[in-house]
């Protein structure tokens, strides 16, 4: 099921992420904390990218300008869904710290 | 960026003279008496333009001062005319109405330019209000 | 990742000193001065004997790539970059001494106000990406 989900063309974005979790479960508390760290690194790669595009606008050596604004609008997105993950993860340990026992 | 604003009410001050002084001469392109009655006709004025504010020469902008043209008035024969003197000339103001014509097209596209820029001015400015915003 | 001393000293200055935001404030300042330079050779367009005057962008981004590649090996180093005043001298030289081009000072106009309005749109963004970090419950 999970292999038919990867190769599903509907949302190929849904998909990586189903297949990142389904790794999670054969693998253990360790899938998951990779997938985080490697979300972590791909925002932070985005976010430079962003920085030397407007760099390279700034100093004349790229003359994109809708190029430019979408790696920022790129790296903005990532950020803020970053930031929905860790809510949402905050959330989750709270409910769970707060259930009676 | 305020002081660009200045500049641009200076320059827009100038044209506006200049424009003036343009009216002046058409009006005045057939008056053949000065204001006490003599004949003696309208002297032709201009505007000369000068960087500077007010009194300080070297603040950003421009003034306008108006000089009166001292070239011979133009000889008419008129000898029924009542201005007209003992040879029946009559003296008109030297005021050409083409070129008139063309400083008032003139004066009208700087006027519009610095209005233009003051519009660029104060669409900057509120840009970066937007920072903070 | 390995202790670095030097980013932990950084501080709250440091914060506002990284990325695009001084690159941005020097655009700004940039057009903000050219802005200033046309409007002068707008207002005077009639004045005889005036020459029209200019910065050019070429100069400021030239500058502008050095300083930024010694601050790649230095981050604390000052952004400073230079953008000179020069006459036009390309332009048709009228009977009362002006050089004036009123087609080229229009778009010169429209083309900086644009790079400010740009700049000024970019800076906003990291500011606003800047709260958002700082904001304790974001979604």
């Amino acid at each position: 099921m999970i292999d038919a989900l990867q190769n599903s063309p509907i949302n190929p974005a849904a998909a990586k992420l189903i297949s990142g979790t389904g790794g999670a479960a054969s693998t253990g508390q360790s899938g998951f904390a990779d997938m985080l760290k490697q979300s972590i690194d791909q925002v932070s790669r985005l976010q430079q990218d962003a920085s030397a595009a407007v760099e390279d606008l700034a100093t004349g050596k790229n003359e994109d300008v809708t190029g430019v604004m979408t790696a920022v609008e790129k790296a903005d997105l990532a950020f803020k869904t970053l930031l929905a993950i860790r809510a949402k993860l905050m959330d989750a340990y709270n409910e769970v710290k707060n259930m009676p026992l | 960026m305020f002081d660009v604003l200045d500049m641009g009410a200076s320059g827009l001050a100038a044209q506006r003279l200049r424009m003036d002084t343009i009216a002046g001469n058409v009006l005045n392109i057939h008056t053949t008496r000065d204001a006490a009655g003599r004949a003696s006709p309208y002297q032709r004025r201009f505007v000369v333009f000068s960087p500077g504010q007010g009194s300080d020469p070297a603040r950003p902008g421009v003034q306008a001062q108006i000089k009166t043209d001292n070239s011979a008035p133009l000889k008419k024969y008129e000898p029924g005319h009542p201005d007209a003197d003992a040879s029946g000339n009559v003296l008109y103001p030297n005021i050409d109405l083409a070129v008139e014509y063309v400083n008032a097209l003139e004066a009208s596209r700087a006027y519009e330019a610095n209005v233009t820029m003051m519009d660029v001015t104060k669409a900057m400015l509120n840009a970066s209000l937007r920072l903070i915003a | 990742m390995a202790f670095d001393g030097k980013r932990v000293g950084m501080g709250i200055q440091g914060l506002m000193d990284q990325g695009t935001i001084p690159v941005l404030e020097r655009v700004l300042q940039f057009t903000a001065a050219r802005h200033r330079l046309l409007a002068e050779n707008v207002v005077n367009v009639d004045t005889p004997n005036y020459r029209q005057r200019d910065l050019s962008i070429q100069a400021f981004q030239q500058s502008l790539a050095a300083q930024l590649e010694r601050r790649r090996l230095d981050p604390h180093a000052a952004l400073n970059p230079d953008a000179p005043q020069s006459e036009l001298n390309d332009q048709l030289l009228y009977h009362d001494g002006n050089n004036r081009s009123m087609e080229r000072l229009m778009s010169d106009q429209a083309k900086n106000a644009l790079m400010h309005n740009m700049a000024v749109e970019l800076l906003r963004k990291q500011f606003q990406q800047m709260e958002l970090a700082l904001k304790d419950r974001p979604v």
